[in-house]
Order: structure tokens, then C-alpha cells, then sequence
């Protein structure tokens, strides 16, 4: 053993497991990771404020010529290196990137909107990922747990003289979400690759029809909402910090943020611990984990479970975003957006699910004379990653939880 | 009892869609290990091809039976192409891609069909008028009146239902159809050429899709973009309750499933809205209750 | 090396039916404790289905199996590492794309913390926890390899045919079984690496006295070397018991893999 990993002083207090790579290249590393955060806010804030079609398509293809050369060059390894070294200053990093991203964005209603959607969407993939990416479950329906999030709180909106306040409402999102997904782990748990897959399938189409179907929660022409008052903070309200002032929707776009880094903490902490052990033994030989003690059941209703309530919540808090849902928000067709950003993300790589929703959500968005087109494109996009990369943009890296090569 | 009666009926014209769905989902996951999830959308292409071949027929001005021909050969023809193209061009290069990844792909393959026929074919947004090309009017039955093309359609459909299985189980190409399902190793040191079975295989399951395109046109009398997503969910739940790679199966939860949602409409026709509702519910509980579907054999895993 | 203390593994009257085929027919036998047992036979005469049936993975048709006198035939296969058992695969089951030491912590995993707050919120006494266990199976695998240990980081998949079966056998002996069940270890290895892997399964069974093994193998040679007694089943049925040699010289045991003469 040339290093004894006891006798160095944990990096941090709160993930003294992670431990990389020789000290002496930690502060370059550090500093390519913080170059390359500083640099993809910039480009997030700039594509998502410009216009003109030509500088939106250039700076598209910039982007992708400088993911080419980032992976030629090693760096995405440098920056796992560097922020796994140093992991709290580099969430200070990430915390003003996305500080720096609101301030420059403080007046752009519409692109608060877009990104809050991403990270909407974002937060879901992570629940996607820790059903599908982690314990190897499949789920077609993640729009519908989406939609069970979105209609509890719309229906507890329209209950009279009953005041719920807001967070226990998101928090009944997910509540909701895990009830009506219970309902189908006996059939996911029985069930195993296509048979599985079906299960999830004809839930969420079914869940359409009977949202169209029915009078009480609209039908097809959807429910309104009130927008977010979080204790007191009224999200309808542009906000000022410091003397400058912010669009209504900086506090959805803050709120949104904060769901989606809660989910990435979850999904890295499942992941970095025995727990995310069993869910990979889970996914890739059941036969196995089940000789060496674990309870598959278990753990595959317990990645169901987190996975359905991060869905639920992010879809609560997108209906009071958006202050109107309707089935149509909640398709067979956005269930498969969802699995493609995890697919297209990397999948079982929680961090890829943050590059995949951007360019999913907001490409389409964005690109005006692609609106038509948008469908056709976003799967031709996705036939072309399975075919060419099928490991996504960021492949999932093999867990290291034990120190280095002692 | 005349409107019960009524209600078979449609059931069964719907079963036999549905079945021939199935069947198409059951042959491609035989021979491959996959689930391809365009079969809906090839359904709609082929659909569409029937029409606009109706179309041009009726324009040359030859007779509806020549129109009916010719909106047959476009069914079939358009589709079994297709369905080679799509095998050939991304399925069998991935055939060793984890399942999911190959359902998200032929997910993917269908939704491209689907948003090509709404984006090019004219005015394909909205719901297509189809021609009917077959003798209209109708007998009554014992107090139900039966439309002369529906019957004609059923027995087409329960005809290529009964031939599909004479290939399959009887000719040579069906042998070595049946070998490749086997064990596509074996199959291919027997001198069975793989890569010309696949193809061939998907061009027959998907030429079953286009002729139940048809059947659907002929019998609802309008096609429309959409038509092939639900279409495959369905015939994909009809395979799986049915269980995967038995072609019985398939037909067998073709029909239940039809009769699901006739059974719903007939009993409750207040909650008719709910149909597919209370048949995926159905669907949902029958695969709990037999994981491998009904009639599927138990697979022992080796370890 | 026989320190025969009397039976660990019992089966009576075992039968395992795969549709209309008897895999088990009624079989008898009895393991005792910290001796090497070979379980060897022709092709299809029942070896692996009674690992498969004993490790909980098939259901018995019919009979008991006992293990330390308590019935474990309708025991699910989660409960057995519990109860001491762990066992290897016919063809490493390795998740290949974990780490060594993933792949290993599974087999220690009935003692690891189950809970979400000793998981998700406890991470210093989680990190604690990893050291310790990694020096463990560091310790475990210098037993066989030295370089192996050194490796605990890779993943599975970069690891060759032999360093594979290693792991495999470091994930069950890090749950301190009383029983090993080692299904075809010299399957995909050369004869000098199987050799190796012998004397290195004889060295961890000597340093750990009352570890029993029962082991399935085509290899005479290593069972010759090996065991300290062999069973020999043909059609699901105990057909000879002995010393290898004395069930080497059987008539039936030879009828049994040549056909009869």
C-alpha cells in the first residue's frame, strides 16, 4: 500500500468516500472544472437569450465542435477529477454559474420559463435514472407520474375553504405520484424486459384516455391553477434582490433548481453508497443478487418509489408554474422524451441528464424554423445517438468507492 | 338482442385488426428478440399508401375492383419494404443493444413515420377520407344486420391470419424462419442466411400491418396520421397477454382484447369513454396474474 | 484436512422437475462438515440443478434439503447467504461493469448497513465502513493474487478469465460461509491456470478449517487433488460414493460416462 488513505484528512466532511487521483494534478483539474462550468453557463445564457436563427445555429455548432474536442482532450475526465476532489468548493462553482445565469437572464420571462422546464424535466430524468439507469426498472410512464404530480395539485386548488399551503401541496405531487404508482409495482415486480416494459406502456396511455375521458378534472380541456406562495413568498411578485429586479418567473426558475440539485444529491448519494451497490447488482443479474442475500423486491420498490416522487413533485410544481394543465401535457410522446434524455444523457450518469434536457427542451424551442419539424427531428436525433453512441454524451463512469490503487 | 348482436360484431372485426397486430409484434419478437414499435405506424403507411394507390386508380378511371387491387398491392407492397428497409438498415446492426435501447429506437423509427405522414402527405394533419371500394348494403341475420364488407374484410383477415400460418409452419422459408428463431447460431452453420431471413421476415410481419391498414380504412372509412399509436400499444399488450412468440397467443389476445372493449361499451354504455381504460386495467392484471403471458411456455432461466 | 464433524448439507428425497423431465430423482446425500466434497457425473445428471435447487434458485418437486438441521427447502434464495451458504456460477456471474470491489461488497452485503439514513445521511461511518471492508477483501484477494488486490478499483470486464473466477470466489468467501458451492471453477481456464486456482482454493480452505466446499467439475485431475470425497450422480440419482479413486474404478460410474459395454 503506498498510500494509506486513514491517515490523510478527509477532503470534506459530508463525502469524505470520494477520493481521486494524485493531489498534485487536483488544482489544475480543479480549475479546468471550473472553466468549463463558467464556460457552459455562458453558453446556456446566451443560447437561451439570443434570437437571430444564424447565431443560434453557429453557436450550436460551436458547441458541438468544442464537446468533440473536450472528449478528444480528456477533459470531461479532468473535471470529474477536479470537482470529485475538491466536491464543496465545486458546488460553490456551480451555485454562482447558475446564480451568474439568473442575474444575466433577470428580465427574460421566456427563457426563465424554458430553463425552469428543462430543469422540470431534468428533475424527472433523475427519477428516470434511478428506475432505469440504477435498478434497470423500465418506465414508459414517466409523464403520466409527471401528470399524477400536476393534477393533485390542481385539484387541491379547487377544493373550497381547504388552504393548503404550497409546499405541502408539492409535496402531495409526489405523495400522489408514489399512491397511483403503487398501484403498479405488483405488476413491475412480477413482470420482467418487454412484459415490463408493456406494463408502464399501457399505464401511461391509459392514464391519458382517462384524464380525456373524465368531466371532474377537465377532460381534454385541463384545469387552472394558482400560482406558487411559497410561506409567505409570493411567486407572482417580481422579485428584487440587491437592487436589481427579477421576472416573476426567477422564482420558479430558483424553486425549480433547487428540486432538481435535491434530486441530484439523492441520485448521487443512492449512488456513492451500499444501496447504489445493490441497485446495479439488481439491474444486472438478478439470479445473483438474489443468492447473495438481497431482497430484489425490496429494492427495485424502492427505486420505483423515489423515482415516481421525483416525478410527482416536479409535475405539482410545473402545473403552478405554467398555471394550466391539460392531458395533452402529459403524452405517451413526452414519456419517451423522458427515457431518450436519460438514453441520450448517458444513461445511469446523473450528470448527463442536465446537458440531454437542455438540448431536448430547448433546442426545439429555440430553433423557430425547426418548430414544425420538431417531432421528426428530436427522433431522428435519438435513432442517430443509439446507432452511433449508444453510451450517451457523458457514459456512466465505473464506481470507485474504495480509495485509489492501494 | 339485435344491438348485442351488433356489438359482436364490431368486436370481432376489431379482434381481427387487433390479431393480425399481434401477430406482426409476436413474428418479429420470434425471430429477433425484439419488440418493434413502428408496426403501428407502418400499419398508417400502409394505410396511406392504399389510398393514395386508390386514388390514382380511381383517377385513371379503371373500375373499384382494379382500385381495390391496386390499393392492396400499395398496402402490402409499401409495407413489406418498409419493413425489410427498417430490419436491414437498424435492426440488425443492433441486435445486440440492450432491449431497451432497441424499443426506444423503434419507438423513435415509428415516430418518424408518423410526423413524415402528417408533414408530407397533403393536408395530413387532418383525418383522410378512404374510399369504399367494396359492395355496400348488407343482409339481416337474425335480427342483426350485417354489412356485406365487413363480412368480406373478416374473412380476408382470418384468410391472411391462416395463411401467414401456412408460411410459417409449412413452407421452407418459414423453416429456416423457425431455425433463425431457434438459434440463430445453429441456423447460421446449417447454411440458413441470416442475414436475408431477418429482413424477409420483417417484410412478411409488416406486410401483415399494411393489409390491416387497409382492412381498417375499408371498414371505418377514414385513415388518419395518428391511427398507428394506439394500434400498437394495443397489438403489443394483445402479444404480451397472449405471450411472446406464440402466434396463437397473439390472436387469442387479439380478440380479448376486442372483447374487452366491446364488453365495456355493450355493458356500461354510460362509461364507453373508459373502454381502453378498463381493457389496459384488464391487460395490466392478466400479465400480473401470468408474468410470460397465457399461453406462453415457462422459460427456465439458465444459470 | 478431513476434520469431519459431522453433516452440514443433508438432501432427502430431493426431486426437481423441469416439465416432464426428472433434472433430481429422489436424490439422497449428505455433506459433512469441513470436508471437500466432489459432485461429478456425466452431462446433464443433475450437478448444477442441485446447486441451482440447494441455493434456492429452483423450486423442489419433491424432499427436504437441511442445512445445519434446519429445513431450508422452501427458504427464499435471499435468506440462504444468511444462513451461510454462497456459491459460484457455471459461468462467472460477475456484474461486469462494477468494480472488483463492488463485485465483491456484494457478497458481504448481509452485514452492510440497509437502511436509507445509514446509506444516504451516516457518511462518515459509511466511508469508515468502506475501508474496512475494502482491506478486507484487499486481504482476500492477495490470498490468490496479489496484483488482484491492487485492482479493486477496475471493473470486472477488464479483468482475464482466471483473475474473474477469483473474484467470484473472494465475493462468496467474504460472507463467511460455512458452505461454498463452487460450480465448474476450471470452465474457460487453461489446465496451468486451473492448477493454480486448485492450490489457491486448497490454501484458503486449510487457513479456514471449517469451511465445507462442495464442488462440480469435469476436471478429474483437480477433483482428484481436491476432494476429500467425491458423489456421483447420473439422471438425477446418487449413483457411487467414495474416495476419487475407489469411484473412478466403479463399474456403474464407468457405464455411467462410457455407455454400457
Amino acid at each position: 500500500m503506498s498510500v494509506n488513505p486513514m491517515s490523510q484528512p478527509p477532503a470534506s466532511a459530508a463525502l469524505p468516500a470520494v477520493r481521486s487521483g494524485a493531489p498534485a494534478r487536483s488544482l489544475p483539474d480543479f480549475a479546468i472544472f471550473a472553466a468549463v462550468v463558467a464556460l457552459s453557463a455562458g453558453a446556456v445564457a446566451f443560447l437561451v437569450h439570443a434570437e437571430d436563427q444564424r447565431v443560434i445555429l453557429a453557436a450550436l455548432l460551436g458547441l458541438g465542435l468544442a464537446w468533440a474536442a473536450a472528449a478528444r482532450l480528456r477533459v470531461i475526465a479532468a473535471v470529474e477529477r477536479g470537482s470529485a476532489a475538491h466536491p464543496w468548493p465545486a458546488r460553490m462553482v456551480m451555485a454562482g454559474a447558475c446564480a451568474a445565469v439568473l442575474v444575466v437572464l433577470r428580465q427574460d420571462n421566456f427563457g426563465l420559463l424554458m430553463l425552469a422546464t428543462v430543469l422540470i424535466y431534468a428533475t424527472t430524468c433523475l427519477g428516470l435514472t434511478i428506475q432505469l439507469g440504477y435498478a434497470g426498472l423500465s418506465n414508459f410512464a414517466a409523464a403520466a407520474f409527471v401528470g399524477c404530480g400536476g393534477y393533485t395539485a390542481a385539484a387541491f386548488g379547487r377544493i373550497e375553504g381547504l388552504a393548503l399551503p404550497d409546499a405541502a401541496v408539492i409535496l402531495l405531487g409526489g405523495v400522489t405520484a408514489v399512491a397511483v404508482g403503487s398501484a403498479l409495482i405488483l405488476p413491475v415486480l412480477r413482470t420482467r424486459g418487454h412484459y415490463a416494459a408493456l406494463t408502464t406502456l399501457a399505464f401511461g396511455v391509459m392514464f391519458n384516455v382517462f384524464l380525456d375521458a373524465n368531466e371532474l378534472l377537465g377532460g381534454p380541456q385541463g384545469l387552472k391553477l394558482a400560482p406558487i406562495n411559497l410561506f409567505g413568498w409570493d411567486f407572482s411578485q417580481d422579485p428584487v434582490l440587491f437592487g436589481v429586479e427579477f421576472s416573476f418567473y426567477a422564482n420558479y426558475a430558483l424553486l425549480c433548481l433547487a428540486l432538481t440539485a435535491g434530486a441530484l444529491v439523492l441520485a448521487g448519494l443512492l449512488d456513492r453508497s451500499w444501496m447504489g451497490i445493490r441497485l446495479d447488482a439488481v439491474r444486472l443479474d438478478e439470479v445473483a443478487a438474489q443468492v447473495f442475500g438481497l431482497r430484489v423486491a425490496r429494492w427495485k420498490i424502492l427505486a420505483f418509489t423515489l423515482g415516481n416522487a421525483l416525478a410527482g413533485m416536479a409535475g405539482a410544481v410545473y402545473a403552478k408554474m405554467t398555471g394550466f394543465i391539460a392531458p395533452n401535457n402529459f403524452t405517451l410522446g413526452d414519456s419517451l422524451m423522458m427515457v431518450s434524455i436519460v438514453i441520450l444523457g448517458g444513461i445511469g450518469n446523473r450528470w448527463g441528464v442536465l446537458p440531454a434536457a437542455l438540448i431536448v427542451v430547448l433546442l426545439p424551442e429555440k430553433l423557430q424554423f425547426i418548430q414544425e419539424y420538431r417531432l421528426l427531428l428530436f427522433a431522428v436525433l435519438v435513432i442517430l445517438v443509439l446507432v452511433l453512441s449508444p453510451g450517451g454524451l457523458l457514459p456512466r463512469r465505473t464506481r470507485t468507492l474504495a480509495g485509489g490503487a492501494a | 338482442m339485435s344491438m348485442i348482436g351488433q356489438h359482436v360484431l364490431n368486436g370481432l372485426m376489431q379482434g381481427t385488426i387487433y390479431g393480425l397486430v399481434a401477430m406482426g409484434f409476436t413474428i418479429f419478437f420470434g425471430v429477433m428478440n425484439v419488440i418493434k414499435f413502428s408496426h403501428g405506424d407502418v400499419l398508417a403507411f400502409g394505410a396511406f399508401g392504399a389510398l393514395v394507390a386508390a386514388a390514382g386508380a380511381a383517377a385513371a378511371g379503371l373500375p373499384p375492383g382494379l382500385q381495390l387491387a391496386a390499393a392492396l398491392a400499395a398496402a402490402v407492397g409499401l409495407t413489406a419494404a418498409l419493413g425489410a428497409g427498417i430490419a436491414r438498415a437498424l435492426i440488425l446492426p443492433l441486435r445486440s443493444a440492450p432491449p431497451l435501447n432497441m424499443l426506444l429506437m423503434t419507438m423513435m423509427v415509428g415516430t418518424v413515420i408518423r410526423e413524415a405522414i402528417r408533414l408530407f402527405f397533403p393536408g395530413g394533419t387532418n383525418p383522410q377520407r378512404f374510399p369504399s371500394l367494396l359492395p355496400s348494403g348488407g343482409t339481416t341475420l337474425g335480427g342483426v344486420f350485417v354489412r356485406t364488407d365487413g363480412l368480406i374484410l373478416m374473412a380476408a383477415g382470418i384468410l391472411l391470419i391462416a395463411l401467414v400460418h401456412h408460411v410459417i409452419t409449412r413452407t421452407r422459408f418459414g423453416l429456416a424462419m423457425r431455425a433463425v428463431a431457434e438459434d440463430p447460431e445453429t441456423a447460421r452453420t446449417m447454411g440458413v442466411n441470416f442475414a436475408r431471413i431477418v429482413p424477409l421476415t420483417f417484410a412478411l410481419g409488416s406486410a401483415t400491418a399494411g393489409f390491416a391498414g387497409l382492412l381498417s380504412g375499408l371498414y371505418y372509412s377514414e385513415i388518419n396520421y395518428g391511427m398507428g399509436l394506439l394500434i400498437a400499444v394495443i397489438g403489443f399488450s394483445a402479444a404480451i397477454v397472449g405471450g411472446l412468440g406464440n402466434i396463437w397467443g397473439a390472436i387469442l389476445g387479439g380478440y380479448l382484447f376486442a372483447g374487452l372493449q366491446t364488453a365495456v361499451v355493450a355493458a356500461l354504455p354510460g362509461l364507453s369513454d373508459y373502454k381502453n381504460v378498463f381493457a389496459f386495467v384488464a391487460v395490466i392484471a392478466l400479465i400480473t396474474w401470468r408474468p410470460t403471458g397465457l399461453l406462453a411456455e415457462r422459460a427456465s432461466e439458465r444459470v | 484436512m478431513s476434520a469431519a464433524g459431522g453433516v452440514i448439507l443433508e438432501a432427502r428425497g430431493l426431486s426437481v422437475r423441469f416439465g416432464g423431465l426428472l433434472a433430481l430423482n429422489a436424490l439422497d446425500l449428505t455433506v459433512r462438515r469441513g470436508e471437500v466434497l466432489g459432485l461429478i457425473g456425466p452431462n446433464g445428471s443433475g450437478k448444477t440443478t442441485f446447486f441451482n435447487v440447494t441455493s434456492g434458485i429452483y423450486a423442489a418437486a419433491a424432499g427436504r434439503i437441511l442445512l445445519d438441521g434446519r429445513d431450508i427447502t422452501r427458504e427464499p434464495a435471499h435468506n440462504l447467504a444468511r444462513l451461510g451458504l454462497a456459491r459460484t456460477f457455471q459461468r462467472a456471474r460477475l456484474c461486469l461493469p462494477l468494480s472488483v470491489f463492488d463485485n465483491i461488497a456484494l457478497g458481504a452485503q448481509e452485514r452492510l448497513p440497509q437502511g436509507l439514513v445509514d446509506n444516504l445521511l451516516r457518511r462518515r461511518s459509511l466511508a469508515r465502513d468502506i475501508e474496512a471492508l475494502a482491506e478486507e477483501a484487499r486481504t482476500l484477494a492477495r490470498l490468490f493474487n496479489p496484483d488482484l488486490a491492487r485492482r479493486l478499483s477496475d471493473p470486472a470486464i477488464a479483468l482475464g478469465m482466471i483473475d474473474r473466477r477469483r473474484v467470484e470466489i473472494c465475493r462468496a468467501l467474504i460472507g463467511r460461509p460455512k458452505i461454498l458451492l463452487l460450480d465448474e471453477p476450471s470452465a474457460g481456464m487453461t489446465h496451468e491456470e486451473t492448477n493454480q486456482l486448485v492450490d489457491e482454493i486448497l490454501a484458503v480452505q486449510r487457513r479456514n478449517g471449517d469451511l465445507t466446499i462442495v464442488i462440480v467439475e469435469h476436471e478429474m485431475g483437480l477433483i482428484e487433488r481436491i476432494t476429500d470425497r467425491c458423489i456421483v450422480l447420473n439422471y438425477g440419482r446418487k449413483i457411487c460414493e467414495g474416495r476419487f479413486r475407489e469411484v473412478a474404478a466403479d463399474p456403474t460410474v464407468r457405464e455411467a460416462y462410457l455407455g454400457p459395454s
